[in-house]
């Protein structure tokens, strides 16, 4: 089988976590390689914290035509562990693709929590993230990881995208990206592994055109109580009700709604819709609601 | 019984939208629809009709509180020309996808600038593709009887579509003729009671008009589409249901004077009648000429048109409006779109004239129809020629 030269890269992340600026960088680095690329978002309404995609195609010698978004991947990156549970990351993975995950995890534990049996890339983008640039923003250090992981790009070539974009944030971001270069961890593809051709998320089992209600009229309306978007988050809050005073400031503060008393007369946040924003814990003045870690 | 009377053609649209119980009338007056819509405010005034007259402050307005009238499930009436039409655009493809059966009359009028009040077809031509059924008159009775068809056609529950009457504006709008105004209990027995099978109720709350994403609009704009080209089986049904009721029977293309017809000319709209005296006046001069009048503008009707040019060998479209830097009036390239590929093709030649309440006379269609079979054998530099321009 003749290889393709094209690489393409599907990123998985959260509104506001950088999936888009991500693609954007590497493929300034690449153009900036005298290669051809392009970089897209999944266009749609932007929601913090909601699960986006963003596109990256390489190819070293021929312009890129293809417009449609990236359903066969050779690169899958997942910015945030969580989303492992909600979406299928190896979903169109081309033959010997890459999945890349910011994790904690081993090889061997990913292999075993998500049965992914695609080449692995794993680094722990959080720990670097907050070390090096004292924020929880994971994307320049999953582009290190891709470097490490497919050499797509060089580490050299993505210091000028981001000198332009960060200006003074630059070095740290380049450290960050430098040290996720050293700790990625590579897990081989296995045999078993398979190239999926499943369909995208939240294509299946929709309806035809014959099956549309009037004027797509939506005769079940308020059936965004049914919409998980809890799955948003990366953070939850946990209320320590030794320190609530029950002033009510975190039930009337939560944009979502999602926080109700409870029969004792504390708060709690239902963590079925909370999108993990963290006004709530920046309202309290008893500092009763902090702001975990979701990931397990 | 019913009788014949001297009425201006506004006052017995006006009236036939009385007549079919129309619940909420909301409208904007712009010339040359004003006297349809000052009349009915005047009607509900007087409480002759139990209606509900919105005022707005524009047809954008309008056609909007229109969609919500018809949401409730009532039966609702508008009427507006040109730049009305034009500023209530984007709310018209709202109605039709939302499948509100709104009748709208279209006091046609041409587009500025120039400022023209006067009638042309550049208003319904810039609303071609808003998924509305599109219905042209060529009288005061037509106007009547159509709007009260209207109504049935678009609020059959196989349908549930918006429903615009297009008569030509002043030539039909301002003029007295002599018009028959159906009874009102046979109008109640022709016309049920309008049931919107889905309407704003907070009993049974509904979401309209909400967010389609990629995944899912071509199948509602598909869905759209079938539903509106599968409306026509309805509205020949309603027309022949119309027609044993009341005795005047209408149809998506009629034919005058087109059997042995080797020449056609097709036309739209009030122009049509000053075209039959010209045909029969050929006719007379022994040349074989035919007119074919085009009532159903959308859904288009494809079979009916590849049936009655078969026999033709020349066919002639005047458009009223033009299609600028296109292939002609848009009426002529979609009849051209029609036939192309066919067993039989007449030559196709365009004629745009007619233009913002230029008359054609009688002659005048003479003289087209002689240049129109000259062009057809002998070329044209050009790929449509407009009528009666001053060198």
């Amino acid at each position: 089988m003749t290889k393709s030269k094209l690489t393409e890269i599907r990123w998985h992340g959260r509104g506001g976590q950088g999936a888009v600026t991500s693609a954007e960088l590497v493929a300034q680095a690449a153009i900036g390689e005298g290669k051809y690329a392009q970089a897209f978002p999944s266009f749609s309404p932007e929601r913090r914290g909601a699960p986006v995609m963003a596109f990256n195609r390489i190819n070293p010698d021929e312009p890129i035509r293809t417009r449609a978004e990236v359903d066969q991947p050779d690169v899958v990156l997942i910015m945030d562990p969580n989303l492992l549970s909600i979406l299928d990351a190896t979903s169109g993975l081309k033959e010997g693709g890459t999945v890349i995950i910011n994790t904690k995890k081993s090889v061997e534990q990913v292999r075993k929590d998500f049965g992914i049996s695609a080449r692995l890339a794993l680094v722990d983008a959080n720990t670097i993230a907050q070390e090096t640039l004292g924020v929880l923003i994971v994307n320049t250090t999953m582009i290190g990881a891709m470097i490490k992981a497919t050499g797509v790009i060089s580490s050299e070539s993505i210091k000028e995208p981001f000198e332009k974009r960060f200006g003074r944030l630059a070095e740290r971001n380049i450290k960050a990206l430098e040290r996720a270069v050293e700790e990625t961890k590579i897990g081989e593809w296995l045999e078993m592994a398979k190239a999926k051709t499943k369909e995208k998320p939240g294509t299946k089992g929709e309806l035809s055109w014959k099956e549309i209600e009037i004027g797509c009229f939506i005769t079940k309306p308020g059936n965004s109580v049914e919409i998980k978007t809890g799955d948003w988050k990366s953070r939850r809050p946990e209320f320590d009700f030794d320190k609530c005073n029950k002033c009510t400031l975190c039930y009337f503060f939560c944009p979502e709604g999602c926080i109700a008393k409870t029969k004792d007369g504390y708060f709690e946040a239902d963590l079925f819709y909370c999108k993990g924003c963290g006004i709530c814990a920046t309202e309290c003045p008893k500092d009763a609601i902090t702001m975990v870690e979701e990931a397990k | 019984m019913t009788k014949r009377e001297g009425l201006e053609v506004s006052i017995a649209v006006a009236d036939a939208a009385m007549l079919s119980d129309v619940d909420v009338v909301s409208a904007y007056p712009i010339t040359p629809q004003t006297h349809i819509v000052e009349h009915l405010a005047e009607l509900v005034a007087n409480g002759e009709l139990k209606a509900a007259y919105i005022p707005v402050e524009s047809e954008h307005s309008a056609m909007s509180a229109c969609l919500g009238a018809s949401a409730i499930g009532a039966r609702t009436f508008t009427a507006t020309a040109s730049q009305g039409l034009e500023l209530m655009h984007e709310v018209l493809y709202v109605a039709s996808a939302m499948r509100f059966p709104i009748v709208m009359a279209v006091a046609n009028r041409a587009l500025s600038a120039p400022i023209s009040i006067w009638g042309d077809h550049s208003d319904v031509m810039a609303t071609r593709d808003v998924g509305w059924i599109q219905i042209f008159v060529e009288n005061g009775q037509e106007a009547v009887d159509n709007v009260i068809c209207a109504f049935r056609m678009g609020e059959d529950k196989r349908v549930l579509l918006p429903v615009m009457i297009h008569l030509d504006g002043f030539v039909l709008t301002h003029v007295i003729e002599p018009i028959e105004l159906p009874d009102k209990k046979d109008v109640d027995r022709f016309l049920p009671p309008f049931k919107y099978p889905l309407p704003l109720d907070p009993e049974k709350p509904v979401t309209m008009g909400a967010f389609g994403q990629p995944f899912i609009y071509t199948e509602v704009k598909w869905a759209q589409e079938i539903n509106l080209e599968k409306s026509k089986d309805v509205i020949l049904e309603v027309w022949q249901e119309f027609g044993k009721a009341f005795g005047r029977q209408y149809s998506p293309i009629e034919q005058y004077q087109t059997d042995g017809a080797k020449v056609l000319l097709l036309t739209m709209g009030s122009y049509s009648e000053t075209a039959m005296v010209a045909v029969d006046k050929m006719r007379n001069d022994g040349k074989e000429v035919g007119l074919l009048k085009l009532r159903l503008w959308r859904p288009f009707p494809y079979e009916e048109l590849r049936e009655s040019i078969k026999s033709a060998e020349i066919l002639i479209v005047l458009d009223r409006a033009i299609s600028f830097g296109g292939p002609g009036g848009p009426v002529c390239s979609e009849v051209k779109a029609a036939l192309y590929g066919g067993e039989k093709q007449p030559k196709v030649v365009g004629f745009v004239g007619g233009l913002g309440g230029r008359d054609i006379t009688m002659s005048g269609f003479e003289e087209m129809i002689n240049r129109g079979i000259e062009i057809a054998r002998t070329g044209s530099k050009r790929e449509f020629e407009i009528y009666g321009v001053r060198e």
